[in-house]
């Protein structure tokens, strides 16, 4: 219990300062990688809850793929530390009220969930100690949640296919042959 | 329930600590074997002048990086220039706790063993990227540009080669998939799914930087790359982590293509050796093709990757699909 409770506080303070951190801290870069920092605790806050497969999702997209890409356009545009100080503190006073409307919706979450929470094993489908995550993932994805999960992938097809015909187009307005 | 808690922490450390141990000690003595036998290949004699036949070269090696001036350039990032070779090394080496040596020992035994693989392999980009960032020189700087995007594309040839053996196997567990060899027609993935396994060998030299696909690194031609401002015992690190990766990823080839730690017959008192041996051939396939081939361009590299291996790895995993459908 006692070494739970240690790990569960040092990841969600693994989640809190560098949050705290990737919003303050005036270096784009630093603030790319304090986010990194906080996804990866994320990934571990879900190994610890049983969820092997969302972990590994996490890193592989979150960490590998969309931090990275994050990476480059902050190394492309260059952005001057001052000036985006100057944008973030004059658009301050809106971030805060977004804030405060998402803390309101987040305790009403929090209230709905805690009021379900001895119940909670009889709403879930399925039952954890049968089969492993990824197994009931794996099975919901592709029985109950079909059309879903193949509307997701047509989505992200459709994505590809824009990439594509925006550079298609750049590459004919240039009249350059790559 | 504490005592047994922690001594089962204290001897999971300690085993961890000897795996690493006996992967330094492979990997020093991979530099020897590559610079020996590619001195071999083109008629020299390799280092032959610490101890008997070279055989204490690597220590020599080590000993004078450890000497010399750690330069740290002026405009540096500090704080991610020292953590940046950091993060290579962990990336490549985690890997090994997952790999199935023995039946019995593998340091972590996961349900997604191989998901995490790849994902440790999708971490190690960002060592090449912020050494490139932290260094505040424009060589480095492009170098890792050129580097990571290298390192993204291949990614995902190597994905789907390892995806057509999931498949296959019928788990992302790395033990499961060694049993299902075993009780597979052919005894090892390598024979039905040789198109994968070519995949995945030529994204994994690519994914380590070795020639012929050691763009981030060609010191004959360009300028070194996302490294060229480390010095001392920081480049020695992002040294070990290249040999590192080599040994994580030929140690992947074989648990996931040539049936792992499972031979033809048992060798009483050496459970490793088969493990060792397929491990051993794989990386003189390595070296072989290092003092074979010649570097590639940048453009037949990207081209290569996007439209060679990625199409070919999509049609390899359908049919695997259909064959697994309908057998």
């Amino acid at each position: 219990m006692i070494l739970e409770m240690i790990v569960f506080i040092y990841l969600s303070l693994g989640m809190i300062i560098p949050g705290i951190l990737a919003i303050i801290s005036k270096n784009p870069v630093h603030a790319v990688l304090w986010v990194l920092v906080l996804i990866l605790h994320q990934a571990f806050m879900l190994f610890t809850l049983g969820s092997e497969f969302l972990t590994a999702v996490q890193i592989i997209v979150y960490a590998g793929a969309v931090i990275v890409l994050f990476l480059f356009v902050v190394y492309m545009i260059n952005l001057k530390r001052e000036e985006i100080w100057k944008v973030f503190v004059k658009k301050s006073p809106l971030g805060f009220v977004i804030f405060l409307i998402f803390i309101f919706f987040f305790l009403k979450s929090l209230t709905f969930l805690t009021a379900l929470s001895p119940h909670f094993k009889a709403h879930l489908p399925y039952d954890l100690t049968q089969g492993t995550n990824l197994w009931w993932i794996a099975r919901y994805l592709f029985t109950h949640f079909l059309f879903q999960f193949e509307l997701v992938g047509v989505l992200l097809l459709v994505v590809v296919l824009g990439a594509v015909f925006l550079l298609r187009k750049l590459k004919e307005v240039e009249g350059g042959s790559l | 329930m504490g005592v047994a808690l922690w001594s089962e922490i204290v001897i999971l450390v300690a085993v961890a600590l000897l795996l690493l141990l006996v992967a330094l000690f492979h990997v020093a003595y991979l530099t020897y074997a590559e610079r020996k036998i590619i001195a071999r290949m083109q008629q020299r004699l390799g280092p032959n002048r610490v101890g008997p036949r070279g055989l204490l070269q690597p220590i020599a090696d080590v000993l004078k990086l450890l000497h010399k001036e750690d330069i740290i350039p002026y405009g540096v990032d500090k704080p991610i220039f020292h953590l940046a070779p950091l993060v290579s090394l962990v990336c490549a080496a985690s890997g090994l706790a997952l790999i199935p040596l023995w039946d019995t020992f593998v340091l972590s035994n996961l349900n997604v063993g191989l998901l995490f693989l790849l994902a440790l392999s999708s971490l190690s980009a960002y060592g090449v990227i912020l050494s490139g960032w932290a260094s505040n020189s424009r060589y480095a700087f492009l170098g890792a540009l050129r580097a990571s995007a290298q390192l993204i594309s291949y990614e995902i040839a190597m994905s789907l080669a390892l995806l057509s053996v999931v498949l296959m196997a019928g788990s992302f567990n790395l033990q499961d998939i060694v049993k299902a060899q075993m009780e597979s027609p052919f005894k090892a993935y390598i024979i039905p799914q040789i198109i994968a396994f070519f995949i995945f060998m030529v994204s994994a030299i690519a994914e380590t930087n070795r020639v012929p696909f050691d763009l981030p690194e060609a010191e004959t031609e360009l300028v070194a790359g996302y490294f060229v401002e480390y010095s001392g015992i920081r480049f020695a690190l992002f040294y070990l982590a290249e040999y590192f990766g080599m040994v994580v990823m030929c140690a992947l080839a074989v648990t996931c293509f040539l049936g792992g730690y499972i031979g033809p017959f048992n060798i009483p008192g050496l459970p490793f050796f088969w493990f060792l041996l397929k491990l051993y051939v794989l990386l003189f396939f390595y070296i072989w093709v290092r003092a074979t081939l010649p570097r590639y361009r940048y453009d037949q590299l990207m081209g290569l990757g996007w439209k060679v291996l990625i199409p070919l790895g999509l049609l390899n995993l359908f049919f695997t699909a259909l064959l697994k459908l309908w057998l």
